[in-house]
């Protein structure tokens, strides 16, 4: 069974491409911002325009992402919908994540896609003083992430554009942000019910600044990632004839016929023999590549080893960031199932450094790991992990824990220290 | 290739730039990248099956997948769930790719699941769409695929934007909208236990232009109705009905000759061609990003029923 385009179908023309997920508290408004964006870019087509009819003369712009019948039900946001639209500029893929508690681990999956957080605060809700507890929890999940942030002040209609309101939430934002050496690239104030700074300009005169979609086409490209050292975690052996041709994505870094590399834990050093990308030969392979490639030795490597640069180095113990996904707690006793890149391994978790405090964002003493915890642990692996931190190679930086009996992804983890 | 580059220029102001072109051109490498990468993550599994209609999505799947693999072949069969209402020149396109690719081809029929009772349809020419989660679920456990993979992409449809890369599906199927696991960067979950298995969707962030367009580019035949044809069809609610032994023409209704075709093939009882000339996959690429109207509701009566159709059918194990 094959379909046509829900939405308006996106150019595939168009040019640069910016991922970036809408975060902050429940009924903050993020869903009526996606539909505003989607409305005002001109990424509808009439009869979808006609089925978003409201109460009244008003368009219901949320119900075009909640996509589950429990989520119209309720009239919140249960988990990830993708969304993708264009402007003549960029291509945009919007993960729109839900807002609440319970769902923190969905929106977690939408920041993993994501290169910039859109963070929705609502502008009548904001008590003077304090953001609302999930606005910083996803704040702090966004920058641990790497993710740019853009803060999209929004019901500004209904406070009047009151400056001073503007003023003090952005204040706010910067000061709870600090402790997590995150700031945002930019604030901006709007309202996502009528339209104003989303698409097209808004009615605040004292605010001269860009609207969303304008920062959002100047997100600065995340450092190439062709620059970074060559990492080409192996999916699967493939032969032809008696050669065998290792399969996989280049998760950084660019290789050339002729290169040195870096072969398995053991780092073999041997050379590149041929490269062919998506099915054709080629001289060269950069980072997001599918590509196979033939090495000048054989070496002992197979699926979940890694083809690197000579600098390449492993270890088994490392201090990580972890996101606790699982409604299952943490077992001191278990081991979990590991995966970075390619490789699958287990994993022990010695010690709980610390888990962050919502309010303050500072680490807390804490013997536990709960649902949606973000914690400081420290872990060993049975076999060595690419000793990689993810500030410096978030494509293996990063792993996942999966608990061993029930399956569940259990955490999101990010290296930070390698012991 | 070079030809690609002109006509993508044609496409929109944006690509009139040697900039613009090859950003299509980036964007379309940047998805295959993505869908080979899924595909060789299937190698972990004992039982796959790839999902192939002859629809559009499928047969860009299948591309997909013998580039993965190559020179090997795909370790994948391909499953077909016939609905016994098929268009004859998809069936006729599915046996040759089946040939074509040396794959081992499996057709369960929802006939079947009708005569052993766990299907019952309104009458001959209802809709079979819907039934073909049965018989699907049915095919899953009979053959004991433990993965199957599908062309559904998330620009289709509100309940398909919602769902995972790697889908899960309990002993029963059933897809758990409210429950699905956490995905994290590319790095897949695909554990599964006794009796469940997985759904994976390579294609989940191509839009139907990105389709298209890719058809254009690595030049992927299909079932000659997607592009313009004659057909008889009669107006019914607004859609073009094409007249054939299952959806007769009506006493009150006139039938005439239209050029036409299809944005979807599916069940021929509730699948609608629409007007044009569009003759080859530029035509249809252009075609589709011009378009202002109609949507996968205009051309498909069986979504139309109600808005959370998809997701109720997927409920069920639909995919």
């Amino acid at each position: 069974m094959d379909g046509v385009s829900f939405l308006r179908p996106v150019r595939p023309t168009a040019g640069a491409q910016v991922r970036f997920m809408t975060a902050g508290s429940v009924d903050d408004g993020k869903s009526t911002l996606i539909g505003r964006l989607l409305l005002d870019s001109l990424s509808l087509m009439q009869d979808q325009i006609g089925a978003l009819a409201g109460e009244g003369d008003e368009l219901d712009l949320a119900s075009l992402t909640d996509g589950l019948e429990a989520e119209r039900a309720q009239g919140i946001t249960i988990d990830v919908a993708y969304r993708y639209f264009a402007t003549p500029r960029t291509s945009f893929v919007i993960a729109d994540a839900p807002g609440h508690e319970q769902y923190t681990r969905n929106m977690v999956t939408a920041a993993s896609v994501s290169d910039v957080a859109v963070i929705v605060v609502d502008a009548v809700r904001f008590d003077g003083v304090a953001l609302l507890p999930q606005t910083r929890r996803h704040a702090a999940i966004a920058a641990l992430m790497g993710l740019e942030l853009i803060v999209a002040v929004n019901k500004m209609d209904l406070v009047e554009w009151s400056k001073a309101k503007f003023d003090a939430i952005c204040q706010a934002f910067r000061a709870a942000t600090e402790a997590l050496g995150a700031s945002a690239i930019a604030f901006v104030p709007i309202s996502a019910k009528a339209g104003d700074n989303v698409v097209t300009r808004g009615r605040a005169g004292w605010y001269a600044g860009p609207t969303l979609i304008e920062v959002l086409e100047a997100t600065p490209a995340r450092a190439s990632r062709a620059e970074a050292p060559l990492r080409l975690p192996v999916q699967l052996v493939l032969r032809d004839g008696d050669a065998r041709l290792y399969a996989g994505r280049l998760e950084s870094g660019t290789v050339r016929t002729g290169d040195e590399v870096a072969v398995g834990v053991a780092a073999f050093p041997t050379k590149v023999a041929s490269i062919s990308v998506s099915g054709r030969t080629a001289a060269q392979a950069l980072a997001g590549d599918s590509v196979t490639l033939t090495l000048a030795e054989e070496r002992d490597l197979g699926p979940g080893g890694v083809i690197a640069d000579l600098e390449v180095r492993y270890a088994r113990r490392f201090v990580v960031d972890l996101c606790w996904l699982d409604e299952t707690q943490w077992s001191p006793t278990r081991r979990y199932k590991l995966r970075q890149g390619t490789l699958e391994t287990q994993a022990l978790i010695g010690r709980v450094r610390s888990v962050r405090d919502i309010a303050t964002f500072a680490g807390v003493e804490a013997s536990a790991l709960r649902l949606n915890d973000i914690a400081s642990v420290e872990i060993a692996t049975r076999d060595p992990l690419l000793a990689d931190r993810y500030a410096d190679l978030p494509g293996t930086g990063a792993f996942v824990l999966f608990d061993p009996d029930t399956h569940q992804t259990a955490a999101a983890g990010m290296i930070r220290e390698v012991l | 290739m070079r030809l690609a580059y002109e006509r993508d220029s044609a496409v929109t102001d944006a690509s009139s730039t040697p900039a613009g072109a090859l950003a299509a051109e980036a964007r379309l490498h940047r998805l295959e990248a993505e869908a080979i990468f899924i595909l060789r993550e299937l190698a972990h599994y004992a039982r796959p099956a790839l999902m192939f209609s002859g629809g559009k999505d499928s047969a860009v799947l299948l591309h997909v997948a013998m580039k993965a693999f190559a020179p090997a072949k795909p370790p994948f069969a391909l499953l077909h769930i016939d609905t016994g209402h098929n268009f004859p020149e998809v069936i006729t396109f599915r046996d040759k790719r089946a040939v074509e690719t040396g794959l081992p081809l499996v057709v369960r029929s929802v006939e079947d699941s009708i005569r052993r009772g766990s299907v019952r349809v309104a009458g001959e020419s209802a809709s079979r769409n819907g039934a073909q989660a049965v018989t699907l679920l049915e095919a899953q456990n009979e053959l004991a695929f433990d993965v199957m993979i599908g062309g559904a992409r998330r620009d289709e449809e509100k309940a398909r934007a919602k769902e995972r890369v790697f889908s899960h599906r309990d002993a029963f199927g059933a897809w758990q909208p409210r429950a699905q696991r956490p995905e994290l960067w590319s790095l897949y979950n695909r554990h599964i236990a006794q009796g469940e298995h997985m759904r994976v969707f390579p294609l989940s962030n191509w839009t139907e232009a990105d389709v298209w367009a890719y058809i254009a580019r690595e030049e992927i035949e299909l079932p000659s109705l997607y592009y313009a044809h004659e057909r008889e069809v009669v107006r019914r609610d607004g859609l073009l009905m094409p007249v054939t032994a299952l959806t007769p023409r009506r006493e009150e209704e006139a039938s005439e000759s239209v050029v036409v075709r299809f944005r979807t093939v599916g069940d021929i009882t509730c699948t609608c061609p629409v007007e044009s000339d569009a003759d080859d996959a530029w035509s249809v690429l252009l075609e589709t990003l011009s378009a202002s109207v109609s949507e996968r509701g205009a051309t498909r009566m069986d979504d139309r029923v109600n808005a959370a159709a998809m997701e109720r059918r997927k409920l069920e194990g639909y995919f």
